[in-house]
């Protein structure tokens, strides 16, 4: 999958820095996200381990233009996000950003088909574009004969699964997952990182939020929060050793 | 764009039943509001849709006899169809005793195609009836004539003609009797020449039909040119005549306007609340639509526009389903011109017009709240939570069972769409116990007529028999508990314009026991009675002495009471007839007043009478007004369905809204060990009990108001302060037990949902 309107440029699809939040419960400041500095690549997979109140869902908030930082700076693309207003971030939700939530939140009034075709047609497509890209993601997915069903009708992990469809409808360039997997059975969770998996075979960025350690596995890169810092930043070995075993063995040899 | 339709046709789709409500809503209300101003049009400025349904002429000329109109038509640009030249004359018409200038106009046995006549009464000319006449509407009304009354026609040279009336019927032609004088009466052309049998004493009318209306002033010009201003003597355009008809009938527009306009304001809060519950029920969904891409502005934009398109569709069935109940509800409405003037196109606008801004506005706020929601996934919606509510507390200390105690707690944790909840309940249910006065009002009328000065309920004047007959056969009547001698007689006020009845009553002796609501009734010569609407017009009070010429006498009259009087206008002045006697302008009774022994009906007695005399006296049973007023009832009923569905609409969002609400709690209520029964029933309460709370304020405020508003209508309309009468206990008790009852019920519709599906896995409440 490729990544449509934002230039690689250097290769950075995402950047943050120094990204802060702040919450404010009852009068006391209660810091979750503490100067995040951040970059993910176009076509990368990373996630976003660490513990309960780490401050991993309001990183991925942040960036997602859910909420508004603190403190800090985001550039997506190359352009600057984080001044944007509510609008402009919705704009840029809808060109750019594809979300997928623990509780896959379809919009309950709508059929499955809607909930898909629903930001395929925020996104410029036209009616038969939107349709055809929600027959073939459906298709994928092996939900075909379901695109008439209301949302709840569905099981979980179809659910989950059409929420995923949703969320790639529009081609977006980043997809951000916060905990797909958390509510599903370890069946249905397999099935739904397959596809995150296949997704990101076609070159689909990933952020990737979850606190199961064998879920981040998956990705090429983990990043470790902890109290709303990150800990710890690493290129998986199993990943490395795919990415870049040639070039090791060259560099042995030479 | 293209997403925003799809979302609202998923939202229709999904919420039907709930969208349906508000379009049937909007529907309703659209429909009382039309039917309304129908009505009021109908009745202030019937002159359209006797144009309409007459092919009325919008000029008609008054020529000198013998003038040649031969080619006008062909002569004249913009007219399209002339009627006539009729030949008419000038008469006076005496018909029991009372006189009235009239032109008779001779007219041809069938119909003409360009200013026809529209029947109210009786039939048109006919061969058998060669001495049969037909009389313009407001002069029959004005000389107290119908279809059988025998009258008398004195021409210019004093010859007497006999006449009977066979037909009454309006006309666009020309204004009410006695505003516009000589009043009209059509006749045979033969009948024409017995009253007037010299040729050169006649004139002739001629109507012509325009194009347009608009080319009148034009018109007149052009035919007064080409037939030259000798011949033509008075022109009179359908402006004079529309004037003329104008009429102020401010009772029933006013309260059907009234009521109409509340129900629009109850339909506009029950919307406002409804669409505050789905936003409060759709939080979840809206806070995704704006992580998907929803601007806040497309967000409440989307809400508002999908609310106007069900108040446009609401709209829509409303103008048809008043289209096609005007004619069945509203034509031949006793009391109202025959024909129904179709609503001007300005005031239909408005009406949907108004409605829409109405809706739009209702839904503005809570749309407008809804594109504030932020796009987090997971929102929250906590209620605020506190302390047990007063009311809770009470109820717990009256041990009172757990799922009330709950209930009652929930009712008003959240104030504001509580007091909106009650607002929105009280609001029709005030209206309603409004409505119910009025149906006692009606009833009382119907049932007491006396209530309202109708003591009697059949006149007898002589008619072909002499008055000392009438008077026997009337004593010798065993129906007749009371027989009153009355004579009607017009009145000049000094430095007034217009006449005014007066009735001469009984005697002072012995008055006819009008209903008095202030002061006394008279006991001596020269005190009289007024109603509110004389009153008001001679600007005088009870006690006050007003001195007018009756039959040209002049006689100081002494204002010793008000009655309650629902003819004449509201405008009626009454005495004994022994006042007339001492002032020198002693009249015969021209009629007596009956009242009947209890259990006698009019039709009997009347039907007695008329045998007894072998048909010479003429014998009227007495209209209760109250009895012409059954579409208003009707219509009543039809709003007060309208306000019904308002209210139950109110009472579905709250408790959807308390349904989500308890949600969480629910679990808790179901850990603690309350039954599934008892959870639905803690749910019912909450509602429930904010439907008891409105409804006992809506018919308490209801009752403070009723009679009032009811008087001020009756004041307004000339009848006078005092008709007023609450709702009945019994009414108003089923009333708010149904208001409750149903309350419950819907109450109950998303309860069995809530307390199970809350149980089952909700994750956003996980």
């Amino acid at each position: 999958m490729t990544s449509a309107g934002l230039a690689p440029g250097d290769g950075v699809l995402l950047r943050a820095a120094g990204l802060t939040k702040t919450f404010r419960g009852d009068g006391v400041p209660v810091p979750a996200v503490r100067g995040v500095d951040l970059s993910l690549r176009h076509g990368e997979f990373a996630a976003v381990t660490g513990p309960s109140g780490a401050g991993k869902s309001t990183l991925l908030h942040l960036l997602g233009g859910l909420e508004r930082p603190t403190g800090g700076q985001i550039w997506l693309g190359g352009r600057r996000v984080d001044g944007l207003s509510e609008a402009r971030w919705a704009a840029t939700r809808r060109r750019h950003i594809g979300f997928v939530f623990q509780f896959f939140n379809l919009v309950s009034n709508m059929t499955v088909a809607d909930n898909i075709e629903l930001p395929a047609l925020m996104s410029g497509m036209t009616r038969r574009e939107a349709a055809r890209r929600r027959e073939e993601l459906l298709g994928r997915l092996g939900l075909s004969g379901k695109a008439g069903l209301p949302p709840a009708r569905l099981s979980g992990g179809e659910q989950q699964r059409v929420a995923l469809a949703r969320a790639l409808a529009h081609r977006p360039s980043l997809l951000l997952a916060d905990e797909p997997t958390g509510s599903l059975d370890s069946a249905a969770a397999a099935s739904v990182l397959g596809l995150l998996r296949d997704a990101h075979a076609d070159g689909q960025a990933i952020l990737l939020v979850t606190h199961d350690a064998r879920v981040a596995s998956l990705a090429e890169r983990v990043i470790s929060m902890f109290d709303g810092m990150i800990a710890d930043d690493a290129i998986l070995p199993a990943m490395l050793e795919q990415a870049h075993a040639l070039p090791s063995v060259l560099k042995l040899k030479g | 764009m293209p997403a925003v339709i799809r979302w609202i046709r998923s939202d229709l789709r999904a919420r039907w039943a709930q969208c349906t409500a508000t379009a049937a809503v909007v529907a309703g209300v659209v429909t009382a509001l039309l039917l309304s101003a129908t009505l009021l049009a109908s009745a202030t400025n019937p002159w359209p849709g006797l144009f309409a349904q007459t092919r009325g002429a919008q000029i008609w000329l008054r020529l000198a006899a013998g003038t040649s109109v031969a080619g006008l038509r062909s002569r004249v640009d913009g007219v399209m169809a002339v009627a006539g030249p009729y030949r008419v004359a000038p008469a006076t018409m005496v018909l029991a005793g009372v006189k009235a200038p009239v032109q008779v106009r001779a007219m041809p046995l069938a119909q003409p195609q360009v200013g026809r006549v529209l029947m109210e009464q009786g039939r048109w000319l006919d061969r058998p009836a060669p001495d049969g006449v037909v009389l313009e509407a407001s002069l029959a009304q004005a000389v107290h004539a119908a279809p059988g009354s025998r009258l008398v026609l004195e021409g210019l040279d004093g010859s007497e003609v006999p006449a009977r009336v066979i037909g009454v019927a309006a006309t666009s032609d020309q204004g009410y009797y006695p505003d516009v004088q000589p009043g009209l009466m059509w006749v045979q052309r033969a009948l024409l020449r017995r009253v007037e049998p010299v040729a050169g004493h006649t004139e002739e009318m001629l109507g012509l039909r325009l194009a347009s209306s608009a080319q009148t002033g034009f018109v007149v010009q052009q035919v007064v040119t080409q037939l030259g201003s000798r011949a033509v003597l008075s022109v009179s355009t359908w402006q004079d005549v529309q004037r003329s008809m104008a009429r102020q009938y401010p009772l029933l527009g006013l309260l059907l306007a009234v009521f109409g306009l509340v129900a629009l304001g109850a339909a506009v809060l029950a919307i406002a609340t409804a669409v505050g519950g789905r936003v409060l029920a759709q939080l979840q969904d809206l806070a995704m639509l704006k992580t998907l891409g929803f601007t806040p502005a497309q967000v409440t934009g989307m809400l508002v526009v999908e609310h106007a398109a069900l108040a446009l569709a609401g709209i829509g069935v409303g103008i048809g389903a008043a289209r096609l109940l005007t004619m069945p509800l509203l034509h031949g409405l006793p009391g109202l011109p025959a024909a129904v003037t179709p609503l001007p196109a300005g005031w239909a606008g408005a009406i949907a017009g108004g409605t829409l801004l109405g809706v739009a506005a209702a839904a503005a706020l809570p749309s407008w709240r809804a594109g504030r929601v932020r796009p987090v996934a997971v929102v929250r919606y906590a209620p605020p939570r506190g302390r047990l509510s007063w009311l809770a507390r009470a109820a717990m200390a009256a041990r009172l069972p757990a799922p009330i105690v709950l209930g009652a707690h929930a009712a008003f944790l959240r104030r504001m769409p509580a007091l909106l909840t009650v607002a929105a309940l009280a609001v029709p249910m005030i209206m309603m116990t409004v409505g119910l006065g009025f149906w006692s009002t009606l009833d009382d009328v119907q049932n007491h007529p006396a209530d309202i000065g109708l003591a009697a309920s059949v006149t007898v004047s002589p008619g072909a028999a002499s008055p000392q007959q009438a008077r026997r056969l009337i004593a010798a009547d065993p129906q007749v508990a009371r027989a009153y001698p009355g004579v009607r007689a017009t009145a000049l006020v000094p430095g007034e314009t217009s006449t005014i009845t007066t009735l001469g009553m009984g005697t002072s002796a012995r008055p006819y026991p009008f209903h008095v609501v202030a002061g006394r009734l008279y006991r001596a010569p020269g005190e009289a009675v007024a109603s509110q609407g004389l009153l008001d017009a001679l600007h005088v009070q009870v006690g006050e002495f007003v001195r007018m010429a009756v039959g040209g006498v002049p006689v100081i009259f002494h204002i010793v009471g008000r009655i309650i009087e629902p003819e004449y206008g509201g405008q009626v002045l009454a005495y004994g007839m022994d006042t007339l006697s001492e002032a020198g302008a002693a009249a015969p009774p021209v009629f007596y007043s009956l009242v009947l022994r209890p259990g006698v009906t009019p039709e009997a007695a009347r039907a007695r009478l008329l045998r007894a005399s072998g048909g010479r006296l003429d014998v009227e049973t007495v209209a209760n007004p109250a009895d012409q007023l059954g579409v208003v009832r009707l219509m009543m009923a039809g709003l007060l369905v309208v306000l019904a569905m308002t209210g139950l609409t109110c009472v579905f969002t709250a408790s959807l809204v308390g349904a989500r609400d308890q949600a969480r709690d629910v679990r808790v209520l179901r850990a603690m060990g309350l039954t599934p029964a008892q959870v639905r029933a803690c749910l019912v309460t909450r509602t429930g009990l904010l439907a008891l709370v409105a409804v006992g304020i809506g018919a308490a405020a209801g009752l403070a108001v009723s009679s009032r508003l009811i008087n001020l209508g009756a004041q307004a309309y000339g009848i006078g302060a005092g008709i007023g009468r609450p709702p009945s206990a019994a009414a108003l008790a089923t009333a708010v037990i149904l208001a409750v009852a149903l309350a419950g019920l819907v109450a109950l519709v998303p309860s069995p949902q809530a307390a199970s599906s809350a149980l089952t896995a909700d994750p956003a409440l996980a």
